[in-house]
């Protein structure tokens, strides 16, 4: 608790100097509306919002489910054989290369204007972290711990499940985390291009209407879907894997 | 016990040459033997011990433990690294029973017999520990209780005490020697500290550097138990200069060149 203190301060002394300088400089609303204009807007279309959050959510937790389970098979493949890993990476570079904003208008027109569009970009934004940091943490097992594998004669299987997969686990967190929070952008990038709903298609239709206050709450309800999105990782790594938590961090891979 | 015949060992470098990690090297350890390797860096000590372990195979002749060729992993030989090297998500006791369990050989006395090494190395009430919390000679200690809980005949070390404080190596050596007293087994430590060679072993065998070969086979005549007190004897100091003649006289020799 005390460590949430000094953010919570700044958080506060934020959007009270937020609050003042719009009421101070009297910075009209459809530029930069004051919090509590914001707060007004989101609480009197509150049914509205809570749809198209729910709708967003939807897209970024089906994106990222899918891309936990493409990456980390994906890893364990690249991981497991140089072969494998010279025929996959650059293959994964190019989708990584390719801009999602221009792939999603493609992707709708070829796959219909439904939700599996908005979850494959949501899909193509997350899981490069993911199968960088999982590979990463593949082939971080000091390698003595493999040759004690060896010498006790443990088959590949068994190398793989009980040394380098549990030694993979702060790093696959590490990419989870960002990975969550590339999700939530993923979907609304999506939602930009071909939705009718979400917070992404509210931002753009308040917009077109100067409902800036609305807009702004989009953008802050994203940044908390965000924010609980990365808590909710880091809650699962401190239950699951409590020796994770606090021993070496990996740096996060961008 | 163990036989190792005309052995040598090139690797392939990344660059396509190959590097000659040992030349014709030739020695024998006898059952309950304690042996020292010692030589300066990349004399290709740690290569000899992986070829006894089976975890590599050598270029040109045979290394054979009770006669048998070794071809690959035995479960009869045990390797403690200079790093502890254990899993960081399991706890001390785990972390001993780990190669058993991996092994399948962990039966119902496995945890007992675990626990009773243990409380022998210090580390009583510490079963339940994860290696962070542990200092650095307390983890080396649970990676030793790991290796002898195989019940090895061939007890490999690589430089064992390498990463430890001065005080904290010299007290884990004499705790070495009372567990090696305990369970006869045969030893090949390989280190490069000389006085920790001769405080140790029975014989030290000298390595010169690229390719590696033997130098000399110091026969160490103190008796046992061995304390820090031998240290000031003359055998002891006889045989010090002997393996640091050796090894200079290398260095000097290459210098020359």
């Amino acid at each position: 608790m005390a460590r949430a203190l000094p953010a919570t301060i700044a958080l506060i002394v934020f959007f009270a100097l937020w609050e003042a300088a719009c009421r101070g400089f009297a910075i009209p609303e459809f530029l930069l509306p004051a919090p509590s204009v914001i707060a007004r807007a989101i609480a009197a279309a509150w049914p509205m919002v809570l749809n198209h959050t729910l709708a967003t959510l939807g897209t970024v937790l089906l994106g990222f489910a899918a891309s936990i389970a493409v990456s980390l098979p994906l890893a364990m493949a690249i991981a497991s054989s140089t072969t494998i890993a010279a025929a996959l990476y650059p293959l994964l570079v190019v989708t990584q290369s390719i801009p999602k904003v221009a792939l999603a208008p493609i992707l709708i027109v070829a796959l219909g204007a439904n939700e599996a569009p908005r979850i494959i970009v949501t899909f193509l934004v997350a899981f490069f972290p993911l199968v960088v940091a999982s590979v990463a943490g593949l082939l971080a097992a000091p390698p003595e711990l493999i040759e004690l594998g060896r010498s006790c004669r443990a088959g590949r299987l068994q190398e793989l499940l009980r040394i380098r997969l549990p030694f993979a686990v702060p790093f696959v967190f590490g990419g989870l985390k960002v990975a969550a929070a590339l999700s939530v952008v993923g979907a609304v990038v999506a939602e930009f291009v071909g939705a009718d709903a979400g917070l992404g298609y509210l931002i753009q239709t308040s917009m077109a209407f100067f409902r800036t206050p609305l807009a702004f709450g989009a953008v802050v309800i994203l940044a908390i879907l965000g924010i609980l999105l990365f808590q909710a990782v880091a809650l699962a790594e401190r239950l699951l894997f409590p020796w994770s938590s606090g021993a070496e961090r990996p740096a996060l891979a961008a | 016990m163990i036989a190792i015949e005309g052995v040598g060992k090139r690797f392939s470098g990344r660059d396509g040459g190959a590097v000659q990690a040992l030349e014709d090297v030739s020695l024998t350890v006898a059952p309950g033997e304690f042996v020292a390797v010692v030589g300066a860096s990349g004399c290709g000590k740690s290569t000899l011990l992986r070829l006894i372990a089976g975890l590599v195979a050598p270029s040109a002749g045979r290394v054979a433990i009770d006669g048998a060729q070794v071809t690959g992993a035995r479960t009869d030989t045990a390797m403690v690294f200079q790093a502890p090297t254990l899993l960081p998500w399991a706890d001390v006791l785990k972390n001993v029973t780990f190669p058993m369990r991996l092994m399948r050989r962990a039966g119902p006395g496995t945890e007992d017999a675990a626990r009773a090494l243990l409380a022998r190395a210090g580390l009583a009430g510490f079963e339940g520990r994860l290696p962070r919390e542990l200092s650095g000679g307390m983890q080396q200690r649970v990676a030793i209780c790991r290796a002898l809980l195989q019940q090895p005949r061939i007890l490999l070390m690589d430089e064992p005490f390498g990463a430890l404080d001065a005080l904290t190596r010299e007290e884990m050596s004499l705790e070495l020697l009372r567990l090696w007293t305990e369970s006869p087994m045969a030893v090949v430590f390989v280190t490069h500290s000389i006085s920790e060679a001769v405080l140790l072993a029975d014989r030290v065998i000298v390595m010169s550097p690229r390719p590696g070969r033997v130098v000399d086979d110091v026969a160490i005549p103190l008796p046992r138990p061995r304390s820090f007190d031998q240290e000031g004897l003359p055998a002891f100091q006889a045989a010090a200069r002997r393996i640091r003649d050796h090894i200079f006289r290398g260095q000097a020799a290459r210098a020359a060149a």
